[in-house]
């Protein structure tokens, strides 16, 4: 118990100033009132969970520091309305029980307003009905599963954030149709809704290329009998729908295999950073070359800590170095800053004093015209809880990579894949959004 | 055929390393008789004193003589401090102490070193060896793996079977009040018994860390293979130790390798494998405590 007990992290500032009410953030007239479950005159309180321990913690366990890193230099400028934002997050440890278990923790005891970035297919699972059941707000999953934007009907109060694994897999789809017409596909899929909605995208584009699909089940470490397969099927190509620590396995074990096919992982098991300071220290062994990924491809929704001319990236780093805690910037905690932006977005067209109810009507009303650092608009709408839908092709080099495909856009189904014609944003002054208050 | 080559030098390699824990579990049944849930996490706990070593600039072969002196001293001390205690009380006790030492060791492991993920050097290779042009899945690291648990087997079936220690270690075992009364030192047999199962159980968790990744919990799921294992080979075998490990192993590698989602039905078939094996030979594949039991 101690160690959940640990991993358990309040953030908040020292109150900020205080009383000093006039001329805050945004707009708005008339005096804070603590309007919901979770909001007091002077705080909103948010909640999440996520892997902070376990087989599934490395890259994701650092995701919770850059929101937080982001909401305390947002309370030093003032917060939203003159509220700070405090961020409670509990380790799951990725099973699906701990998850339940946590959240009800928030939502009973801490008494949170809403949920952001709950993290994991199988771990969000086990709590979307808990949390739309009970009317809690459950903004920006941190999975690409479909299963939190397709049907706002059965699930009202759920949002996605990433582009979808469906998507995803369109889009890298219709590159290999393009690029490698003659490649024999592998699939490597974790086996369940991850590896499924990846699969049923890629699939459209080509199912004629596809030799072969194996699934590996998180927790069962022993990968060979299942790249063994890709090689025997002559696969030449393979796309990883997996977490990070399976790319290092499945590179481990192609090592041992002597199997050296293209790889192309999907943006949840691709960082360079993470995957390589994993697999260096073999290199004391006989893996001669840390960067193992060098030349493997995959996609993009957001600027990576490598693209330091970025003007996001570049306001990322300031604000890591003014409030965030030991370490580099990664591209977990510019995952975690994009999202506590978007938060921020969803927060201040909320209103000055926000209802659970009137939070999801702002998203889904303003929400598909928010810019900010995700490369492609969000398709939020009455209709559709479903994050981005875009995404580049880029090239691993080194520990950063390089674009082979610029941002194209679609949607689930058979959605056709558009090129995007839209600019790339740039951060708004200290990267604070100023988003109006959605008035119904 | 590549394919089934493969797939069962992956499941032998794979099985070896269930042996190597399923070797600890044998030893500390063998000299104390207690099922021992704790040997995962102290192998763990040791695993990571070596790693720490090592990122401080050791070498492995440094790190792992210091994790397995700490795995002595760390075996003995328990034996002495919390297991002595219950020692001689219901059977049930000591095994329930063991489960929470197993608990609290993680989260004392996860305190202290943290508890991300790491990778744990191999002082060999980890690409497979090439014969012609084809690469069979068999490392420099996996041969490594086999010498050390074979010579460890072997050294421990002569320990039991040709020195006065192992004789005296197997009767304060089997039974306290007998040996006592033979003239053995129970109480200190009792001791070099946990002593030495945590010497090999530190041993398993270097080989098994090592060329992979390392966490509080890596252990978790190699302690369920283990036991199968273990109790295949009949629990106080070493050679069965290993026979039950190759056994699961290569089960499990055609299960993963040949089953429709092959992957998900791992776990489940060694709880089949068990089930079977009991059901023929309920005492286990080498085992001889039946006649034995006092």
């Amino acid at each position: 118990m101690s160690v959940v007990a640990a991993a358990t992290v309040v953030s908040t500032l020292a109150a900020c100033g205080g009383g000093d009410d006039g001329g805050g953030s945004s707009g708005g007239s008339g005096e804070n009132e603590a309007s919901d479950t979770g909001v007091t005159e002077t705080s909103i309180k948010l909640g999440a969970h996520y892997p902070l321990t376990g087989v599934a913690s490395p890259g994701y366990s650092e995701i919770p520091t850059g929101v937080t890193a982001y909401f305390d230099c947002l309370n030093k400028a003032g917060g939203v309305y003159d509220r700070e934002i405090e961020f409670v997050y509990k380790d799951d440890t990725y099973n699906p029980a701990q998850t339940s278990q946590v959240t009800n923790e928030l939502v009973l005891n801490d008494e949170i307003f809403a949920m952001m970035s709950g993290l994991g297919t199988p771990t969000h699972s086990a709590v979307v009905d808990f949390l739309n059941d009970e009317g809690v707000p459950d903004l920006f999953v941190s999975s690409g599963s479909l299963m939190w934007g397709d049907n706002p009907e059965e699930y009202p109060m759920s949002f996605g954030w990433q582009t979808d694994y469906e998507s995803e897999g369109k889009i890298i789809g219709e590159y290999i149709a393009n690029e490698f017409p003659d490649a024999k596909v592998g699939l490597f899929l974790q086996d369940d809704d991850f590896g499924e909605d990846g699969e049923s995208g890629i699939r459209q584009y080509i199912d004629d290329q596809i030799v072969a699909a194996e699934r590996y089940t998180p927790g069962n470490t022993n990968v060979g009998p299942q790249i063994a397969a890709l090689q025997a099927a002559g696969a030449d190509f393979v796309v990883g729908f997996n977490v990070p620590s399976y790319t290092a396995l499945s590179q481990l074990t192609s090592l041992a295999l002597g199997y050296d096919p293209q790889w192309f992982y999907s943006n949840v098991g691709s960082d360079p950073n993470l995957v390589g300071g994993l697999l260096n220290r073999f290199s004391e062994g006989k893996v001669t070359d840390a960067a193992l990924l060098d030349g493997a491809l995959t996609t993009g929704y957001l600027p990576t800590v490598d693209m330091t001319d970025n003007p996001w990236i570049t306001e990322f780093q300031r604000i890591w170095d003014e409030c965030g805690g030991e370490g580099e910037l990664t591209n977990y905690r510019v995952y975690g800053m994009s999202q506590a932006y978007t938060m921020t977005q969803a927060l201040q067209a909320a209103g000055q004093n926000p209802t659970r109810e009137g939070l999801v009507e702002a998203v889904e009303a303003v929400g598909g015209e928010w810019e900010g650092p995700v490369f492609a608009p969000f398709r939020y709408s009455e209709d559709s809880h479903m994050g981005t839908g875009g995404m580049t092709i880029e090239r691993i080099v080194g520990n950063g990579s390089e674009e082979v495909q610029p941002v194209r856009i679609t949607d689930i189904g058979d959605a056709e894949i558009e090129e995007f014609d839209g600019e790339a944003s740039t951060p708004p002054a200290n990267a604070i959004p100023e988003e109006e208050a959605y008035e119904g | 055929m590549d394919y089934f080559v493969n797939v069962t030098i992956t499941g032998l390699t794979q099985g070896m390393i269930y042996s190597a824990f399923a070797l600890a579990l044998v030893l500390i049944w063998r000299s104390t008789r207690i099922v021992n849930f704790a040997q995962g996490s102290m192998a763990a706990a040791t695993t990571f004193i070596a790693l720490a070593l090592i990122q401080a600039g050791a070498s492995y072969w440094v790190a792992l003589i210091v994790a397995l002196v700490s795995g002595f001293v760390l075996g003995a001390v328990i034996e002495r401090v919390i297991i002595r205690p219950v020692e001689g009380g219901p059977e049930l006790n000591a095994v329930i102490v063991t489960l929470g030492l197993f608990v609290a060791i993680q989260a004392l492991i996860a305190i202290i070193f943290g508890s991300s993920f790491q990778s744990f050097p191999t002082p060999f290779g980890v690409r497979g060896f090439e014969l012609g042009d084809t690469t069979i899945p068999l490392t420099p690291t996996n041969l490594y793996v086999i010498a050390a648990v074979l010579v460890t087997m072997a050294l421990l079936v002569a320990l039991f079977r040709f020195t006065r220690i192992g004789l005296a270690m197997r009767a304060s075992a089997f039974s306290q009040e007998v040996a006592r009364l033979l003239g053995v030192k129970v109480g200190g047999m009792l001791t070099l018994g946990w002593g030495l199962a945590a010497v090999v159980g530190s041993l398993s968790g270097l080989l098994i860390a090592g060329g992979t990744f390392v966490y509080p919990a890596y252990m978790d799921s190699l302690i369920v293979f283990g036991f199968v294992a273990a109790i295949i080979g009949g629990l106080d075998s070493p050679v069965g130790a290993i026979v039950g490990g190759l056994i699961l192993g290569l089960a499990l590698s055609y299960v993963s390798g040949y089953a429709p989602r092959g992957s998900a039905l791992v776990t489940i078939s060694a709880l089949v494998i068990l089930i079977g094996v009991l059901l023929v030979r309920p005492g286990g594949l080498f085992s001889s405590s039946t006649a034995r039991r006092a």
